[in-house]
């Protein structure tokens, strides 16, 4: 999908860089050999760009024009349709299973706009009237509050104690991170994915996690709902 | 209060200045094993830079008159206190972690970050070698 993207806009002078939020690099390792990218293709094992440019669940994306300013912050990427809205529910669909779907169906679509701005901005650039100045960027940006500073720093001090072995003590940072900072869904599933996915699966998306963290990925999305679940690109 | 001013700018947070006392850097979240840190290495780790008007980032400045301890050392607490960054301290590891700075939006400054993360092999890719082109930053992940 991104390099289909990059192919289309690298004439125009737009490269896609894509960056996996991924402790385990060999987790990322087979999407990517998938995908085959031709474009700068990168991994984030510590999320620094979670409080470097403000990510807080994927896919997410920010803009940068050609001097290295942003001129989007950190925003809900979806291309295409939405898979999951566009699925027809079922009375045989488990009552779990209807209920997500429904809850994506509230999901504003905001694919393929948000696929047309990119566009827009390839051709136009700084003419682009999605393209913000700086300040638009920073005003744009979401809140940072001092407890989201606190989730960050438990969350560091989760990896630290998940990289020396210990990962008793980096659930109870987790936990903390979870609990300060709740609409960070990358510090969530992350944590969640080492308890739900076998070793050398590709993942499980839903994460039900409910003898470690009590909870399960269902669960919290349904709770936000659907509507809640991204930052909305404002276009 | 001793003034100080860095005339450089932090060329990348893929290396820190003082290994020894920065055991990880990402952006505002630090890892470190102890509280004494030079200016230098904050600024590397954080984009914060100490001038002689206070804590710099961008167009951005802080007033912080006890940034620095009687040797000159910054005193990571106070300025930690007056940027609202959350410093943590894990007892039993004996690590502090130290968030970013808050009490604003996510972005203090439209300039990006210097960013340098490796490949899936291990190579590392600087993001300022795009200058020049127009970059779709996209974060994704397996989970």
């Amino acid at each position: 999908m991104w390099q289909a993207l990059h192919e289309e806009l690298e004439p125009l002078g737009l490269s896609v860089v894509t960056v996996a939020l991924d402790l385990d690099p060999d987790k990322a390792r087979p999407w990517i050999e998938r995908a085959a990218p031709t474009h700068p293709s990168l991994v984030d094992s510590d999320h620094r760009i979670d409080e470097l440019l403000g990510i807080s669940n994927v896919p997410m994306a920010v803009w940068i024009d050609e001097t290295g300013t942003l001129v989007r912050p950190a925003e809900g990427a979806s291309i295409q349709p939405s898979p999951f809205a566009a699925m027809e529910i079922t009375d045989e669909m488990p009552d779990r299973l209807q209920a997500v779907l429904r809850e994506f169906k509230q999901m504003p679509e905001t694919g393929p706009a948000y696929r047309a701005a990119i566009v827009d901005w390839a051709n136009r650039g700084a003419d682009s009237p999605y393209a913000m100045s700086p300040d638009e960027v920073v005003a744009a940006s979401q809140p940072r509050s001092a407890d989201h500073s606190r989730a960050a720093a438990c969350f560091e001090l989760g990896v630290a104690a998940e990289r020396r072995g210990d990962h008793p003590a980096a659930m109870a940072w987790w936990k903390q991170a979870h609990a300060l900072f709740p609409e960070n869904w990358t510090y969530k599933r992350q944590a969640w994915t080492l308890e739900s996915t076998p070793d050398g699966a590709d993942s499980d998306r839903a994460q039900e996690v409910q003898d470690s963290y009590g909870t399960s990925w269902s669960d919290e999305f349904l709770a936000t709902g659907g509507a809640n679940y991204t930052v909305l690109p404002k276009l | 209060m001793v003034d100080r001013t860095l005339d450089h700018q932090p060329q990348t947070i893929g290396r820190p200045t003082s290994p020894e006392t920065l055991l990880a850097w990402n952006s505002g979240t630090m890892l470190l094993d102890s509280l004494d840190l030079t200016a230098d290495a904050f600024a590397d780790a954080t984009g914060w830079i100490a001038k002689p008007e206070g804590m710099c980032k961008g167009d951005v400045c802080v007033p912080v008159p006890t940034a620095f301890d009687a040797d000159g050392m910054l005193d990571v607490t106070a300025v930690a206190e007056r940027l609202g960054m959350a410093l943590v301290a894990d007892d039993e590891a004996g690590v502090w972690a130290l968030g970013p700075d808050s009490g604003g939006r996510a972005l203090t400054t439209a300039t990006v970050p210097p960013i340098e993360l490796p490949d899936i092999d291990g190579n590392p890719f600087n993001l300022a070698a795009m200058h020049g082109r127009k970059v779709l930053l996209v974060a994704w992940a397996s989970w």
